[in-house]
């Protein structure tokens, strides 16, 4: 018996449910600074017959807002900081820092956000953060913020907490400068996540109508061909 | 289970604890001293499906990773001055700049607030509107008749048959090196924590510490506009996950249909 146009039918669902998956992350993390969509995608590779779904990470920058928080940090431009955290160097997008309790730059899980030479011990009452990454203290520069782009970003993984991790270490950033007082919201449009969601169902729907018509097709096959 | 429907359930969730976060600074707006929260959130951990491997023919292809979602990461306090309000109660005080007024509390810890209207117990002392009193203690003598207090937190007095200026104190300010590791209380007081740091107690305007303002208090720092327009995007926020709710309802619904 022929099931190809069934098999079809099943993959399309798995792919449109991961899909879906995909797009409901993504508008739940539509409030999350830094936050950098999922894109899946489907996929003709050469030699399969079969499309795959492929999923991209979506670097693209997001809307910069002003908070006017003098340690919320954004980043424009392609690349990343770093950060120290108990299971080696992370990227991140910036975001909501902090100081920690001995004054030493942290984000907000406690992790030591890194400059050139090492973590940043800032003492002192006014604290500016330069486009190029220069940190001052009270007019004084104390430190440089470590800015890093990848070479091949397809092979950074999300951690989840907004921290990504690569295989390959980070090169020193170019075209890539900070801003302070701001914070990077997610590259989520929440008015074409909805219009996603709605051709995602509706495509969905579409397969399980296509599958019921070929197995109502078959039920006749099955039930009325060869009866006399 | 669909997962993409626990991912919008965090959705809706982390937006509810955004208007909690919204209502509390909208009901304090006429706190004095009071400074604003915002909550901020983060995604969750991913379940790694595949590392980014090669495909056929070499093609080289991304990892595949399923979201969980987001959740709170933080409600961090946003420590800017608010706007200084005249009051001309020579007992009301504003910190122009950092620091805060230290307060010793029932138990004898200490507390920390920016809420700088003062009253006097029946000894004289300088004390919060709950009683605690201002550290280091600060008794106006009976017959004084003027208290200045300067901007550096110099408390004087006239008393006397001369009217003699005389000094019975001076403020002084606590500073951290995290403030926004101090932890709210209520009654317009803070604690100092393990993210705070220890204080640094010092005269006002020296080392990085404000100044003290007379007859001033500092107004909260929430500003209704930028509450109002959060507060919108926040709903709109959750109207959107529980649509994403619904759609995986229906495409689950749909496939159960399946069976006859």
């Amino acid at each position: 018996m022929n099931l190809h146009g069934i098999i079809n039918s099943a993959r399309s669902l798995s792919y449109y449910t991961k899909l879906q998956n995909a797009v409901a992350n993504n508008l739940a993390n539509a409030g999350s600074a830094g936050y950098k969509a999922d894109r899946v995608t489907a996929r003709m590779l050469a030699g399969q017959t079969q499309p795959i779904a492929v999923n991209t990470l979506d670097l693209a920058q997001g809307n910069i807002r002003d908070t006017g928080r003098s340690l919320d940090v954004a980043l424009q431009g392609s690349g990343f900081l770093v950060v120290d955290t108990p299971n080696g160097e992370r990227f991140t997008r910036g975001g909501s820092l902090a100081l920690d309790a001995s004054g030493q730059l942290v984000d907000q899980h406690g992790n030591a956000v890194l400059g050139t030479d090492g973590p940043l011990i800032l003492h002192g009452k006014q604290i500016d953060i330069q486009p190029d990454g220069t940190v001052s203290v009270d007019g004084k520069a104390v430190g440089q913020l470590r800015l890093e782009t990848l070479k091949d970003p397809g092979a950074l993984k999300k951690e989840g907490a907004g921290l990504f991790v690569s295989d390959t270490p980070g090169e020193p950033g170019t075209g890539l400068s900070v801003q302070q007082g701001s914070l990077e919201d997610a590259n989520v449009d929440p008015l074409m996540g909805t219009v996603d969601l709605i051709n995602i169902q509706r495509a969905y729907t579409a397969n399980i109508d296509a599958l019921k018509a070929m197995d109502s097709v078959m039920a006749t096959v099955t039930s009325d061909v060869g009866r006399v | 289970m669909n997962p993409g429907l626990r991912a919008s359930a965090t959705g809706m969730i982390a937006q509810q604890k955004m208007v909690d976060v919204i209502a509390n600074n909208l009901a304090n707006v006429n706190t004095t001293g009071f400074k604003r929260s915002r909550a901020s959130f983060e995604d969750m951990l991913y379940e790694t499906v595949q590392g980014p491997h090669t495909g056929a023919n070499d093609a080289q292809l991304p990892a595949m990773q399923i979201g969980h979602g987001t959740r709170l990461a933080a409600i961090t306090r946003i420590d800017s001055q608010g706007a200084a309000q005249a009051t001309n109660r020579p007992l009301d005080l504003t910190i122009d700049g950092e620091g805060y007024f230290q307060v010793s509390m029932p138990d004898g810890t200490m507390a920390y607030t920016r809420d700088g209207s003062f009253n006097l117990s029946d000894t004289g002392q300088l004390v919060t509107h709950d009683g605690n009193a201002l550290v280091p203690d600060i008794v106006i003598p009976p017959d004084a008749t003027n208290i200045a207090i300067g901007s550096d937190g110099q408390v004087t007095v006239s008393s006397g048959t001369g009217n003699n200026a005389i000094v019975v104190g001076r403020i002084q300010l606590a500073r951290f090196a995290n403030t926004s590791g101090l932890m709210s209380i209520g009654g317009n007081l803070l604690t100092e924590t393990a993210a705070s740091g220890a204080p640094t107690c010092g005269n006002p305007q020296e080392d990085g510490s404000g100044r003290v303002v007379q007859g001033m208090l500092e107004s909260s720092n929430v500003e209704v506009v930028t509450e109002m327009t959060d507060m919108i995007a926040a709903q709109r926020a959750y109207e959107i996950n529980s649509r994403a709710i619904k759609a995986a309802d229906e495409m689950m619904s749909s496939i159960s249909d399946l069976i006859r």
